[in-house]
């Protein structure tokens, strides 16, 4: 439904192993020959286990995905196959589209960490409880479990909520002096709805801020992060409330046009704006579908220690001469430990916000 | 010819101490021959230690004559005991302090310090200079009104004080903790000069706690709880998802940290610890675990803690640290003190288990050495390494490369900027680069600068 990013490199990850299928049937067949979805060796636990538990040698890999599926930008792509052994991914997080809640998981290629969980956990057939808490009911934590989760349990029911015109004036009134009437920020705190490019056009452009418009994956983070902690100074404040919550929600949304439909019906002041708009605004957040899980690692480099290829030798072609440095004190030395730099302004690259 | 020899014999006693009893004494006897020969060989190149060979380095040098006096400390007394009832350094190490960049961040309870590697030794960080990082400032919190809930999709919801927790069988182990964003700042090219800036967002510890298995287990986690979600007691109430078997792997809720209690900037009177893992996600302040069927996409794993790629897509849920390692001494808060041998040294860490190598080149990577380690070799944990260094007082390009037990190479970062780009602001882990100026370059003569190829 969708044309993001990452539906086009599910769609090349199709192709990529398409044409590679065939190349691939020699080298990387495991002892028995089986393979997952034809792709990668099914006995890839023996193979790392007869490796010295190595699941991240070049050559370990390579036996179990294959020379393809292994390196740089195409072995990141071969991770979003939630079979490779090597993936983070859950069948039902390459979503592209109107998502439910993503999930991933640790690769099954990580086989300690699988070992210990089961050794304290699935098959610890011995464990006795010690009895040292103490029951508590579940009613006990109304006021500590205010979490909403990404599928919108924990959301308030549809009669909280206000227009998003009264929401607007909440959010000028507590949040606007510190990120911007209209969310554009002010003096240093994060803008909450810039609209900018998030591809990378030069390695040296400033990094795009980014915002719950261009970025964020999930309506429903918005309500349980500004209800848990903003505005910043007094946290979760009974002022506002869940009512006045949902309606900055509102606002905030609105402000980053977000949709509510495929037809594309944007939110309008008089909207009375409550969770069931939040879940409807949650399904057409403008970049969700762009996240995958972790892919690392993607580099496998062998561990060379004399005349090493050029490609690992300074500047990646070689040359050692070639490099960037920090600018310089008036004087012309580097920069140390000194007060003069510690106070100046930021060098202008864009890493706000982490 | 005597080194080979007595390298061979520890290759012995290594091999030795892998097998059973019997072999481990017919292992001695080839020690014990082996120990004989190497006598006899060093004897064939003639009598032990010779003080002779001490004279020829410092021949040529000004010898001093001018007579030492005694200084103040000789000639009266020092301060008695319980002067300080909690210890402090010495005044002579003022400089030694966590530092933040004022830049960085708007106001100082959502900020972060940095912990000044260039002067720490060994790997356990003392608890005052721990690097710092919050969300909504440090709270004050008393410990004896402090609980710890577990709850969610669980058999019995449990409420634990403190004391309750220290009931609980205990473990001690030595972890770095790490901000996924250390080295952020390098990702466009370099900014500052100093290891702290650079790496100085981690520190290492010796934790104390009770393992989150068996706290888990304890309130009956039904199959159904897949997901984690531990949060904050503090202003921020931090929360992240945590998978249940990367929670029950070797994750604890510590209440101390180098043989005292935590201290309030790491999260008294508990945190969580998720070794080897994203420092954000180890909870400070711990109050409540909730088990959860999903992960809740939190504000912490959606809009931060995400890596921007070049074309627009972002990674989640990256929790593991890659495996790091940089050079300490030299580095740029220090000066060359002239041509002549140098022992470098520096630390090397892996979020998926040991340090199994760390080569250090002095030629901007053309050819590499492998260093030893002068610390012990812990899981997920900094190591120390150190190597030998004859510098010619030629320019050089100073880099340490880890290899850790999985098998993975540290790369380059021409190679990780090609593949991940600069917009990522976390997880910048590969190599970096320390410039020494050529001991004949004017003022600059010596200096060690931070370069970026
Ligand atoms: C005193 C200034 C201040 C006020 C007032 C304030 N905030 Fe914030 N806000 C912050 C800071 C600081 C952060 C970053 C916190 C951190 O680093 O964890 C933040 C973060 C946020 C974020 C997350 C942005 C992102 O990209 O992750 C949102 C959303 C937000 N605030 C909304 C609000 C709303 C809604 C209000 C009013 C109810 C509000 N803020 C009031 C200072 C403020």
């Amino acid at each position: 439904m969708f044309s993001t990013n990452k539906t086009l490199i599910a769609a090349a990850v199709a192709t990529l192993f398409a044409g590679s299928a065939s190349a691939m049937s020699g080298s990387s067949d495991g002892a028995s020959g089986e393979k997952i979805n034809g792709k990668y060796a099914a006995n890839y636990e023996e193979i790392i286990r007869a490796a010295d538990g190595k699941y991240l040698d070049a050559k370990v890999i390579e036996a179990i995905l294959g020379k393809d599926a292994t390196y740089g930008r195409e072995g990141l792509e071969g991770k979003l196959d939630p079979a490779n052994p090597y993936s983070f991914e859950v069948e039902d997080s390459i979503d592209g589209g109107n998502h439910g809640n993503a999930q991933c998981k640790i690769p099954a290629a990580f086989v300690e960490v699988h070992d210990s969980a089961k050794a304290n956990y699935y098959n610890d057939s011995k464990f006795v409880a010690r009895g040292f808490g103490t029951p508590i009911a579940e009613s006990a934590l109304a006021k500590w479990n205010i979490v909403v989760d990404g599928d919108g349990k924990g959301l308030p029911d549809a009669s909280v909520g206000m227009t998003v015109e009264e929401g607007a004036k909440i959010y000028v009134q507590f949040c606007g002096m510190c990120h911007g009437e209209f969310g554009e920020g002010a003096k240093g705190y994060l803008p909450l709805a810039v609209d900018e490019n998030l591809i990378t056009s030069a390695f040296d452009d400033p990094a795009p801020m980014k915002t719950v418009g261009n970025y964020w994956p999930y309506a429903t983070t918005l309500f349980d992060y500004i209800r848990r902690t903003m505005p910043f100074w007094t946290p979760n404040a009974p002022f506002i409330g869940d009512k006045g919550y949902m309606g900055i929600v509102g606002y905030i949304l609105q402000s980053n046009y977000v949709k509510l439909d495929e037809n594309g019906t944007e939110i309008q002041d008089d909207d009375f704006f409550n969770s069931e708009m939040l879940m409807k605004a949650n399904k057409f957040m403008k970049n969700q579908g762009n996240f995958f899980c972790d892919h690392r690692p993607v580099i496998h480099n062998e561990r060379c220690m004399t005349n090493c290829p050029d490609a690992q030798v300074g500047d990646g072609k070689g040359d050692i001469h070639h490099y960037k440095q920090a600018r310089r004190l008036p004087d012309g030395t580097p920069q140390y430990n000194v007060p003069q730099r510690m106070h100046e302004d930021p060098p202008g690259v864009g890493h706000s916000g982490m | 010819m005597t080194d080979q020899i007595v390298e061979k014999v520890a290759v012995q006693t290594e091999e030795s101490r892998n097998q059973g009893r019997r072999a481990f004494l017919k292992g001695s006897a080839a020690v014990a021959g082996g120990v004989l020969f190497t006598k006899a060989a060093s004897a064939a190149e003639g009598a032990g230690y010779d003080p002779k060979k001490a004279v020829a380095p410092y021949a040529g040098k000004q010898e001093l004559t001018e007579v030492l006096q005694d200084g103040a400390a000789r000639k009266t007394l020092g301060f008695g005991v319980r002067k300080y009832p909690y210890g402090m350094p010495s005044p002579f190490e003022k400089e030694v302090q966590r530092r933040t960049l004022e830049w960085l961040t708007p106001d100082s309870m959502a900020s972060i310090t940095m912990t000044p590697l260039q002067s720490l030794h060994g790997i356990i960080t003392p608890n005052g200079l721990h690097f710092e990082r919050f969300h909504g400032g440090v709270p004050t919190i008393n410990p004896d009104e402090h609980r710890l809930v577990i709850h969610g999709l669980v058999e019995r919801p449990l409420i634990f004080t403190m004391d309750d927790l220290k009931r609980f069988p205990s473990v001690s182990r030595i972890h770095f903790v790490e901000c996924p964003a250390n080295g952020a700042m390098e990702w466009k090219g370099v900014q500052l000069n100093s290891v702290q800036w650079t790496h100085g967002m981690m520190s290492c510890v010796e934790y104390t706690g009770v393992r989150l298995s068996d706290l888990l287990k304890e309130a009956g986690i039904k199959p159904e709880g897949k997901w984690i979600i531990p949060e904050g007691a503090d202003a921020a109430g931090l929360t992240r998802s945590i998978p249940i078997d990367l929670a029950m792997d070797d994750c604890f809720v510590a209440y101390a940290q180098n043989g005292e209690a935590l201290r309030r900037e790491q999260g008294y009177p508990i945190r969580l610890v998720v070794p080897g893992c994203e420092a954000n996600m180890w909870v400070k302040y711990l109050r409540r675990i909730q088990v959860h069927d999903v992960p809740a996409q939190h504000r912490e794993e959606t809009s931060k803690y995400t890596e921007l790629m070049p074309d627009g897509t972002a990674q989640r849920f990256s929790w593991y640290m890659e495996p790091n390692s940089v050079i300490t001494y030299p580095s740029p808060d220090f000066k060359m003190q002239g041509p002549g041998k140098y022992y470098v040294r520096g630390l090397a860490w892996s979020g998926r288990g040991k340090v199994a190598h760390v080569d250090v080149s002095f030629d901007g990577g053309k050819n590499w050495k492998e260093a030893h380690f002068t610390s012990p070799v812990l899981d997920k944990a900094w190591t120390r390494f150190e190597v030998e260094w004859e510098w010619d007082g030629s320019e050089a390009f100073l880099m340490s490369r880890v290899t850790d037990e999985t098998g993975y190479v540290q790369p380059p970062m021409p190679q990780m900027r090609t593949l991940e780009g600069t917009n990522n602001v976390y997880h910048r882990t590969a190599m970096v680069t320390w410039r020494v100026h050529a001991w004949e370059d004017g003022k600059n003569g010596g200096m060690i600068e931070n370069v970026q190829y």
